[in-house]
């Protein structure tokens, strides 16, 4: 008689039989499977005829749905493909094209124990609030303090991984929300540890610039259905306008500019050093672990870049333009939470960075909501899925040079609603090196 | 722990080191300086104890030594915010205005905005702007500093720059002498996995269930909490392998104590805990019981093929050991798999079971097992114990004789000392007495503690002779220090040997005589031993 048991993210085959997907483990004395390979372990050995005594599952309850989601056309034919790939696979589609509704109503379906994948504690929240809404159930929770595991359950990344040991044999199903996250070294690990042969992979982000995408096929399934914000913009998604403007440095920060890129500069030149890529960039960055010139280099690079982020022209221009947009309700994104709290200061506005209370944050995307607070400003930590539905005017101060973050921040003012025209302004510092980020970031977009 | 980009290492031809401090001048100068700052700024922001960090790094101080310090010294601070104003309050009163009012975009507008908040709460506008973000990290300011000595700071630094770099550990291996049970309980409650290596001493290799398919990072936060708990003997040697992730190569990095004790502060050890109720009373009564036996609640681990196991209890006497396993809760699988680990354990256990708790049939057991099994209902039974421990010890006495009458050892020193001959042998000492008392060497003459060689003997009585008087008197002083002269610590009984007698005169040793006793005879001998040529 074999015996198969989970055993800490892991599956444990004991009995003389080794089977294709399980190595020996001297260890232990017995074959060790990885969890992922669960479905596969049985029917082999189902074929073989040994007789099994399979112990792997810990499930929760199921308990009753009450459904009340109803798809569009386009979300249908998604969910219709991943079905015909097996319950596995990939949904590429853009911010609030619906994403959401697919995957719950996949839980529909199945009627399984699943746990839902987010990559912040905010997308908890609004998940919860989801599959209350929508499936009359109410979703345990594991992360932020909480841990419960009921039939539907909602985790972030983080959790998923640290607790993989004990996780990975709850769920029969599991979905990814921004499944472009569990590409990462660590990350992938738990699609290896969890137990689950149902899986869902939501983004509207599908590549990555490290193309490490190329592995989410093997751990989630392939991409089975994408389309674009150009496929359904007007009809589903707001329709958009995108306008960039250019701001000069005050004299002063002009000064400073020049001053600490000429530092920058020359050391480069002084040690011969061309910084054309971003691994060029990175080994730079390694130098100056051992080469104090080298980080005094870096660091004035720094001054220089914030001096051109943080300028005071984009501020002066921000307030022309929340002149023109006094009944529009508007989102301020910024790379680093200095600037969140300068803007929210000077204009009186929310603020909403990693260090905004949970509850706080709660109530800011409440009252914005309803129409209390008119305008947020951000730096990442409303990149991703958070919903803040009538959001139509955005203007990004500052970010990285990365196509994803603008696709992500451009999303959070698509979400349909009648009649409502969407916009988004980049404010830019003239002639210095963040013209080049801002190109970098449109580059990409366009070919992604 | 320290946050990864403080990590400093050095790196070369595949090992990897941290950057430890080395106790200069320089860091104790900075260790002091900080642990000074953050003493004299009670009261001040966390952004400006930044900013006294930051000067150091401007005068050239490495920034991840200085940060890291400044870690730690944070982390031995608590920071209060200022609350005699809600700010959280505060800026929903603010918001819901600017909300209102609209977004102001010029100073008088904000201003129109800031002033109604502070009427309507009745504070001043300074007050607005003052708490507005007060409860933000930066903004906290430093209520209570518990210093430390610049020394201890840099090893306490030393040891998580040690740990830090353990987070990027695929696998490692120890060996130490002590704390054994600590040790496994840890690895077992981190989740990771051991194999018993027993190659060059006792290593222990820790790894993952994972770290089979590949090599992952995933269990190196386990094994930097375990680093303390072997931290705590004094010897030990740590090895890992190290997947450095700017480079992906894969690095050695190796903790002796010999060479790096002095690097850290030692931690402190956790006392031994009792599993149950039950192992602590059977402890009590044992010891009660003075019965010669020597009790350890922490034995070594015994290595049983790749794995270990940590009795109990050792009992130890002369040399002789034996083990004790008290098995509450337990099933026929259990006892089968223990049974399973010890026939690869040479030595001697008994194993205490608890009746009430048993779920499997013990007489099939019993026949199936080679184990000593005692049977018991609440307490475990001190006799059947002590007649196993008993049994045991002549057991192995019995054995050990034998083997040290059958050793081809040639005496050739005037005086042996059965104590440094058993150590040398590294059998028991009562073992060595029995054996030889038994059966002495020819010329050789027992004595309590060690064996005299004849020659030897005559000699001394010789010299005794010399220094006695007509009657055959002498001061017993003297004539113990011609006896000690000769190396043997048994005065007394040799000169009883050789037939003298102490004649006590008061209680006064100086007084105190030795003559010859007329009734022995003049020639070495000793009780149903005599050695006559």
């Amino acid at each position: 008689m074999l015996h198969l048991r989970f055993d800490r993210g892991t599956l444990l085959l004991k009995g003389d039989v080794g089977t294709p997907y399980g190595k020996w483990d001297p260890r232990v004395n017995c074959y060790r499977i990885k969890a992922a390979h669960y479905r596969d372990v049985l029917s082999y050995l189902e074929e073989s005829g040994v007789p099994l005594k399979d112990e792997v599952m810990n499930l929760p309850p199921v308990e009753p749905l009450k459904s009340t989601v109803s798809l569009r056309p386009y979300q249908k034919e998604a969910l219709a493909r991943w079905r015909g790939a097996g319950m596995r696979g990939i949904l590429v589609l853009p911010t609030a094209a619906g994403k959401t509704f697919i995957a719950l109503k996949a839980i529909d379906l199945l009627k399984l124990q699943t746990l839902i994948v987010v990559p912040t504690l905010d997308l908890i929240d609004q998940w919860k609030k989801r599959v209350s809404d929508s499936l009359g159930l109410e979703a345990g929770a594991v992360g932020g303090g909480e841990n419960t595991v009921r039939m539907v359950t909602i985790s972030t990344y983080d959790s998923a991984y640290l607790q993989a040991g004990t996780l990975g044999n709850r769920f029969m199903f599991m979905i990814f929300d921004e499944v472009h996250h569990l590409a990462s070294p660590s990350y992938m690990q738990i699609a290896e540890m969890y137990v689950a042969p149902y899986r869902m992979g939501l983004t509207a982000t599908y590549e990555r610039s490290d193309e490490r995408h190329q592995l989410l096929p093997r751990l989630v399934g392939e991409p089975v259905y994408s389309a674009k914000i150009e496929d359904l913009a007007g009809e589903y998604l707001s329709p958009y306008t995108y306008e960039k403007v250019f701001v000069e440095l005050t004299a002063e920060e002009q000064q400073v500019y020049d001053r600490e890129m000429a530092v920058f500069k020359g050391y480069l030149s002084k040690r011969g050093i061309t910084l054309k890529s971003a691994e060029d960039f990175q080994k730079f960055i390694m130098t100056t672990g051992r080469d104090k010139q080298a980080r005094e280099a870096l660091l004035a690079r720094n001054r220089a870049v914030k001096v051109a982020l943080n300028s005071k022209s984009k501020l002066t221009h921000l307030a022309e333009q929340f002149r023109t947009h006094r009944k529009d309700k508007m989102l301020i994104f910024t790379l680093h939470n200095d600037l969140v709290y300068v803007i929210s200061r000077r204009f009186l506005i929310p603020a909403v960075t990693y260090q905004t209370p949970k509850e706080e944050r709660r109530e800011i995307l409440e009252r914005f909501r309803n129409g209390g607070y008119r305008a947020i400003v951000t730096s990442q930590v409303l990149d991703e899925g958070v919903d803040v539905p009538d959001a139509s005017v955005g203007f990004i101060l500052s970010g990285t040079g990365s196509a994803r973050e603008y696709i992500q921040r451009l999303g959070r003012l698509l979400r349909k609603v009648e009649g409502k025209r969407a916009k988004m302004v980049e404010i830019v510092s003239r002639e210095t090196i963040e013209v080049r980020t801002s190109r970098r970031r449109h580059k990409t977009a366009a070919g992604a | 722990m320290l946050p990864s980009e403080l990590l400093a290492v050095w790196k070369r031809k595949g090992t990897i080191c941290p950057r430890y401090s080395r106790f200069s001048q320089d860091d104790l100068a900075v260790a002091s300086s900080l642990i000074e700052t953050y003493d004299a700024h009670v009261g001040c922001k966390k952004s400006r104890l930044k900013e006294f960090a930051d000067e150091f790094e401007d005068k050239g101080f490495e920034y991840r030594f200085v940060r890291g310090l400044a870690f730690l010294l944070d982390r031995r601070s608590t920071f209060k915010c200022d609350d005699r104003i809600n700010a959280s309050e505060l800026r929903r009163g603010i918001f819901e205005a600017s909300g209102k009012l609209g977004v102001p975009t010029s100073q008088e507008e904000r201003k129109r905005v800031v002033e109604a908040v502070a009427a309507e709460l009745r504070i001043t506008d300074l007050d607005v702007e003052r708490y507005l973000y007060a409860d933000l990290d930066s903004e906290l300011a430093l209520e209570k500093f518990q210093r430390l000595p610049p020394i201890e700071l840099l090893k306490e630094y030393n040891i998580r720059l040690a740990q830090t770099l353990l987070f990027d550990a695929t696998e490692a291996r120890f060996t130490t002498t002590d704390n054994w049970q600590n040790i496994f309980h840890a690895v077992k409650r981190l989740g990771l996995i051991y194999e018993i290596e027993n190659d060059d001493g006792l290593w222990v290799k820790i790894s993952g269930p994972s770290s089979l398919f590949k090599l992952t990072r995933r269990y190196g936060t386990s094994m930097a909490k375990l680093l303390p708990t072997i931290l705590v003997n004094p010897n030990w040697n740590f090895e890992a392998r190290i997947l450095w992730k700017y480079t992906n190569e894969i690095c050695n990095f190796k903790l002796e104590s010999q060479r790096d004790s002095f690097l850290f502060k030692t931690p402190q050890p956790s006392a031994v805990a009792f599993d149950s109720n039950v192992e602590k009373d059977f402890a009590q009564r044992f010891e009660a019981l003075k019965s010669g036996w020597l009790m350890k609640r922490e034995p070594e681990p015994l290595t049983a093929g790749k794995q270990v196991m940590i009795p109990d209890f050792s009992f130890e006497r002369d040399g002789v050991r034996v083990y004790m396993e008290i098995v509450g809760f337990w099933t026929n699988d259990y006892l089968l798999h223990k049974v399973e680990k010890l026939k690869n354990v040479e030595a001697s256990m008994l194993v205490a079971v608890d009746e009430d708790l048993a779920c499997g049939k013990i007489e099939s057991l019993e026949k199936q097992s080679q184990l000593k099994l005692v049977l018991f209902r609440k307490r475990v039974p001190l006799p059947p114990v002590i007649r196993f421990l008993d049994e045991a010890y002549r057991g192995t006495r019995m054995t050990q004789i034998e083997l040290i009458r059958s050793l081809p050892i040639v005496f050739t020193e005037p005086v042996v000392s059965y104590a440094e001959f058993a150590q040398r042998i590294g059998l028991s000492l009562e073992a060595v007495k029995t054996a030889l008392a038994e059966k002495p060497p020819s010329d050789y003459v027992i004595m309590p503690t060690t064996m005299v060689r004849k020659d030897t003997l005559e000699q001394v009585a010789e010299k005794i002779e010399e220094k006695a008087d007509r009657t055959g008197c002498l001061p017993l002083s003297a004539a113990l220090k011609v006896v000690e002269n000769e190396g043997i610590e048994d005065a007394t009984s040799v000169l009883e040997t050789l037939g003298y007698k102490i004649v006590w005169h008061g209680i006064n040793v100086e007084k105190a005589e030795v003559t010859k006793n007329e009734k022995k005879s003049p020639q070495p001998s000793d009780a149903g031993h005599s050695q006559t040529a």
